[in-house]
């Protein structure tokens, strides 16, 4: 690795007045699980390393139907969160599928959304629960919606002095929900994922659908498609299929040395009526 | 920079470069080379030491970001001198061919049998899924790891 | 060589799954390898690597760098006493003709391929050592490149080396081919191709070297030939007797540390420096630019009679050599000389051919060029049993080599061929037929068998020596060149000396690998060590025994040959014991030495013309049959493999336990080559440097590996033993195959077998 500075603020202001001062010559470290490969790599060489792992950003609290999840609640402790379990549940599953148990000891959900890898798993939930994200730097906080904060591969609307502090997601413990995923191997980035959350009312139709895909593009793509065909509809299987079909024509996804854009154009629709069928029969107990 | 961990159950406070990661600290430092270095990134498992109980990539953490937390490496589990029945399961079941993946195979199995005492052989697969082994097909990895649970019922 | 006591009841340690010697030091990290080694003074070499694949180089400016904080030197071409590596047999002690297969050790002034090092230097720390390595000012000028085999062979394609492209050709032609396919009930035409893949071991190539008190230079690396001092020296240009190699227990070979990886830099840099230097690879730079195993175009043409022999197979083999030649003249020969499988073939044409490209090179890998035509000759066997409707276990019975039989290449087959019985219990050890899942599901089972060649290629007059020495109290040293990459290769020598010697294991101390203390037994490669050092060590233990014994028979008063060696203690027929110790003294007092130095010589040969020829090429092969029960999701081409069994005959397990774990082991290196391994290459430029994109199998990938282990009893190695290192690499891609066609009717012909290519293959892309 290059040398560089190595600073560890113990409060938010400090951090953010460091990132201030040194905007982008500076690398934000939480987990480590992207941003050390990439040292290592001499991809980036930033003077200044601000480690902020001291922060107080990793607390879970449910309040007001609403969730909110600290930037640095580690990818083991979504997994494991008996709040998560009741109230999120599809944090959880999703939570299980990233990486291996290295990578969930020590990565975060911040540095999971700031990273913006187009084939992660917590963009596209974030994507599909329309979970709206803290942002802070030294001039003061905002909220980005999570549909509208990823812009590119590894690229979000952050400025060089922002972070990311916490997300916020709605309470949705009577959802249906489900996560299916296609990579080559059972911890490697996924090829397709699919993250669908389904609401249903007493007659037992559609009356919320919130559908995200990773890995079809350069950022995760918010079906609002799949979405429109399902709402106020009795979800019968024609109807998901017909979704999962609306969903995947909306779809232009890249084709790279390892996998066609026609594959995983293919696989998105099949686990997308998957995952709807899922979420469908979870949402019906 | 200091670097503050509790290696192997004792305190230690070492001189380290920012850009020092836990894997160099270990192995360059303090000439500990129970953890190996295999790709860099995190994803081989040859450097796994336990951070608080948990298995993590001692070349993906920063050694002055430890900030007092516990590190155990292979030898912090032997007992009066002698192997932990985990590591002397391995070896009765020839489940050691080059040994390179055997410190994080051992660690790494340490710690899910805390969490999931009785796990079936598909259950301790998928909780070795992060560790490369490219000797002995895992095979006999997991029958010595199924032993272990067995005699340990 | 056959032993005294032949059969497995008589045997008492021969034939035991004892733990391995190595393993306790293992499980507890006590194992130094290559990279645990630190020496006072020690200085950090890295290598500077070319960006493109073909290039000229225009300027090389180290000044800069030379100035760095910490360097200690920077080297290029023109510092290399001898710029030049012969890398065309490793270990080779007998001539064997002119050497042709060479490179630079650092580039002149072209590079062709990326990778390939430019400039070498040496820093007090790797972060300074990194830092001047960015500070070597290079100026390329890039060159056109050819990036696969037929752009290298088509006319007007610019030469990678100074003649043309085409590096080496083997020729088989037996039997009259165009009559047999006239005669044909059936005749299945198809063209397969394989992948380049990496070794991937997890230790990545490393060594440290320092000059020691004696100047002699001192390299202390993970390698599988310890006999590359002699091309140290070469390049160093320093008498071979100045440079000694130790080989730590290697974390992982499989052929990738069969050449000069690290050696020369740390010499030259050790030399130049005075001081000792460190090198370790990173992962990126192995996956980079180590050389990889041989990608393959097959094209087959086989033909069968209307009972389901095959009477005809015309088969046509394209490789890529990558942008240097290293092994890979002798791995088309072996692809050549297998291309027809463990089978009958009266009538049959080889054309194989090997070109240059500017692709990375390609060399030895485990299963040597046997591998790739695996995938092509039993696709062909399954396609033809299914064409006749004949189920795959039958149509292998029927076809399979008998003793006696003639391979292609005019070899006789000597030893027993279990293909039928190894055949029929893989299959069986798949148990009943696994039900699917769910309606997306299908369930197949497929059926692959090999034949894989052990020890080396009879022209080489391969050899191996080995030291046996009994110390005053009667405990035992055995010193053996022989590398140790994690196959128990030294611990199997400890069973065969304790069997002989009647020592107990306990007491007995062996020396592996180090080319100025321990005697020469050539590579731990083609499956020839346990054969080769195995041998060297049981008949220098007979020998020694012999010696020792004739000194007992006289203490005692019997004849020697009535005597036996047990539990430390001679035994006469009557019961009467002398403990080795007083037996050791009498021995000092009779001058009569107490070791030995033995050497084995292999059955040797000479070149076969192979066109015309006669003759033997390998001493012996090892058969095998794998049975994959795999489930495929119908809707996504995804393939799981539910059940694996591998059957290998390996005349006799030294060590069962070993022997499974290679079985296992090597079955699932075959899975991963099958399913999921590829260095993807974008004109030259390596795309799968890193273990996110070069993917291995993890233990959530494979299923347990049921190993069969059958005991002929025959075989040329120790008390009858086969090699088993590689065989079991080959049949897994072949099975997977098959079996997929079971399940679903689709036939895939290019490996790695992905879902996508499933999926292709179903029609769901149309």
């Amino acid at each position: 690795m290059h040398p560089f500075e190595y600073a560890a603020p113990e409060t938010l202001d400090d951090a953010l007045s460091l990132l201030r001062e040194h905007g982008d010559e500076a690398k934000v470290l939480s987990g480590g699980q992207s941003l050390i490969p990439i040292l290592h790599y001499r991809l980036a060489r930033p003077r200044v390393v601000i480690d902020i792992n001291a922060l107080p950003l990793g607390d879970i609290a449910v309040r007001d139907g609403r969730i909110g999840i600290g930037a640095l609640v580690r990818y083991h402790r979504l997994e494991e969160s008996a709040e998560l379990a009741r109230h999120c549940p599809v944090l959880a599953e999703a939570a299980r599928l990233i990486g291996n148990v290295r990578v969930r000891t020590l990565g975060t959900l911040g540095g999971s959304l700031a990273h913006a890898d187009p084939a992660a798993e917590l963009p596209a939930v974030m994507t599909a629960l329309d979970a709206r994200l803290g942002v802070a730097s030294a001039s003061g906080r905002r909220t980005v919606a999570a549909r509208d904060f990823f812009t590119g591969p590894l690229t979000t609307v952050l400025a060089a002095d922002e972070i990311v502090t916490g997300v916020e997601v709605p309470a949705m413990s009577a959802h249906g929900w489900a996560v299916e995923e296609l990579s080559r191997r059972a911890g490697d980035f996924a090829i397709v994922a699919v993250v669908a959350l389904i609401g249903l009312d007493r007659r037992g139709h559609v009356d919320d659908a919130r559908v995200a895909f990773g890995g079809v593009g350069d950022r995760p793509v918010h079906a609002g498609a799949a979405e429109d065909a399902l709402r106020g509809r009795e979800p019968t299987a024609e109807v998901l299929a017909r979704a999962a079909q609306a969903a995947r024509d909306t779809l232009a996804p890249p084709t790279d040395a390892f996998v066609s854009g026609a594959y995983r154009r293919h696989v998105a629709g099949v686990l997308c009526r998957r995952a709807l069928t899922r979420a469908v029969e979870r949402a019906r107990r | 920079m200091i670097a503050r961990l509790v290696l192997n159950g004792r305190p230690r406070e070492v001189d380290v470069r920012p850009n020092q990661t836990l894997l160099e600290l270990l192995r360059d430092t303090l000439g500990i080379f129970d953890v190996k270095e295999g790709c860099d990134e995190g994803v081989c498992g040859v450097c796994t030491v336990l951070l608080d109980g948990r298995p993590a990539s001692s070349c993906l953490v920063l050694a002055a970001g430890l900030r007092g937390r516990a590190v155990l490496t292979l030898r912090g589990l032997e007992r009066d001198g002698g192997l932990h029945p985990l590591q002397e399961a391995f070896i009765r079941h020839g489940a050691v061919q080059c040994g390179f993946c055997t410190p994080g195979m051992l660690l790494t199995t340490l710690a899910f049998l805390e969490r999931e005492p009785h796990p079936d052989r598909e259950a301790i697969r998928a909780a070795l899924e992060g560790n490369l082994c490219r000797c002995t097909g895992y095979t006999k990895i997991v029958d010595a790891v199924e032993a272990y649970v067995r005699a340990h019922d | 060589m056959t032993d005294a006591v032949a059969t497995r009841e008589g045997l008492r340690v021969v034939g035991q799954p004892i733990v391995r010697h190595d393993a306790r030091d293992k499980v507890a990290a006590a194992t130094a390898y290559a990279a645990d080694w630190a020496m006072p003074g020690m200085l950090h070499g890295v290598v500077l690597r070319s960006p493109y694949p073909s290039a000229r180089i225009v300027r090389l400016d180290t000044a800069k760098a030379e100035a760095m904080p910490g360097v200690a030197v920077v080297l290029t071409a023109k510092d290399v006493p001898r710029n030049t590596l012969s890398t065309d047999v490793p270990g080779q002690t007998t001539a064997v003709g002119p050497l042709r297969a060479t490179l630079h050790v650092l580039a002149e002034e072209r590079v062709r391929h990326q990778g390939e090092p430019v400039a070498l230097l040496a820093a007090e720390t790797l972060e300074q050592a990194h830092a001047a390595l960015e500070a070597i000012e290079v100026e390329y000028d890039e060159m056109r490149g050819v990036f696969s085999p037929d752009e290298a062979l088509a006319s007007g394609a610019p030469a990678v080396h100074g003649s043309g492209n085409l590096l080496a050709q083997w020729r088989i032609a037996r039997g009259d081919v165009a009559a047999a396919f006239r005669d044909a009930a059936v005749v299945v035409e198809g063209e397969y191709a394989t992948q380049m893949v990496d070794a991937a071991y997890l230790e990545p190539e490393s060594g440290v070297a320092w000059i020691d008190s004696d100047g002699v230079i001192t390299i202390r690396l993970s390698t599988q030939v310890i006999e590359h001092f002699r091309d140290v020296a070469e390049v160093l240009q320093v008498p071979q007797n100045r440079v000694r190699v130790i080989g730590t227990y290697l974390g992982g070979g499989f052929g990738g540390k069969e050449d000069v990886t690290v050696e020369a830099y740390l010499g030259l840099l050790a030399l130049k420096t005075g001081r000792p230097v460190k090198m370790v690879w990173t992962r990126h730079e192995s996956l980079l630019s180590r050389a990889k195993r041989h990608p393959y175009r097959l094209r087959y043409r086989t033909g069968a009679n209307a009972r389901g022999e095959i009477i005809a197979q015309q088969i046509e083999l394209l490789a890529d050599a990558g942008a240097y030649a290293y092994l890979s003249a002798l791995v088309l020969l072996y692809s050549t000389v297998t291309a027809a499988g463990p089978y009958r073939s009266p009538a049959v044409e080889v054309n194989a051919r090997v070109a240059y490209t500017n692709n990375p090179p390609t060399s030895a890998m485990r299963g040597f060029g046997a591998m790739q035509t695996v995938f092509a000759y039993e696709s062909q066997m399954d396609r033809v049993a299914r064409a006749l409707g004949i189920d795959p276990v039958t149509i292998r019975r029927l076809n399979a080599l008998r003793r006696g039989d003639m391979l292609p290449v005019g070899q006789v087959i000597e030893t027993h061929v279990a293909i039928p019985e190894l055949a029929e219990r893989a299959w069986a050890a798949l148990g009943p037929p696994a039900t699917p899942r769910s309606a997306q599901l299908r369930v197949g089972r497929g059926l692959a068998c090999n034949l894989q060649p052990y020890g080396r290629i009879v022209w080489l007059h391969d050899w191996a020596s080995a030291w046996l020495g009994f110390e005053m109290d009667g405990s035992l040293v055995v010193r053996c060149g022989c590398p140790d990459v994690g196959g128990g290769q030294a611990s199997s020598l400890c069973q065969i000396a304790a069997e002989v010697l009647g020592v107990s294991l306990a007491r007995i101390s062996v020396h592996v690998s180090d080319s100025a203390l321990t005697p020469l037994a050539g590579t731990t490669t083609a499956s020839r060590q346990l054969y080769m050092s195995g041998n060297a060590v049981l008949k220098t233990a007979h020998e020694l025994r012999a010696q020792l014994l004739g000194v007992a028979a006289t203490i005692l008063g019997v004849d020697a040959d009535t005597l036996d060696m047990n539990d430390d203690h001679v035994v006469t027929a009557d019961g009467r014991t002398l403990p080795m110790s007083r037996l050791l003294s009498e021995c000092a007092r009779a001058s009569v030495p107490r070791s030995h130095l033995g050497v084995y010589h292999a059955p040797a040969g000479e070149p076969v013309d192979l066109a015309r020829g006669s003759g033997k090429v390998f001493p012996d092969y090892t058969f095998g049959a794998h049975a994959a029960e795999v489930e495929v999701d119908i809707e996504t081409g995804v393939v799981r493999v539910l059940r694996f069994a591998a059957a290998h005959d390996v005349g006799r397990a030294i060590n069962p336990q070993s022997v499974e774990g290679q079985i296992q082991g090597g079955a699932v290196q075959g899975l991963g080559y099958g399913l999921m391994e590829e260095v993807v290459l974008e004109h030259g430029i390596n795309l799968t440097t890193s273990f996110a994109t070069y993917l291995i199998p993890t233990a959530a990938d494979v299923p347990d590996v049921r190993a069969v282990v059958v005991e002929s009893g025959e075989g040329l190695g120790p008390f009858n033993a086969r090699g088993i290192g590689e065989p079991p690499i080959g049949p897994p891609a072949a099975a997977i195959a098959n079996a997929i066609e079971h399940a679903t009717g689709v036939r895939i012909t290019r490996l790695p077998i992905t879902a996508e290519r499933v999926a292709r293959g179903l029609g769901l892309l149309d």
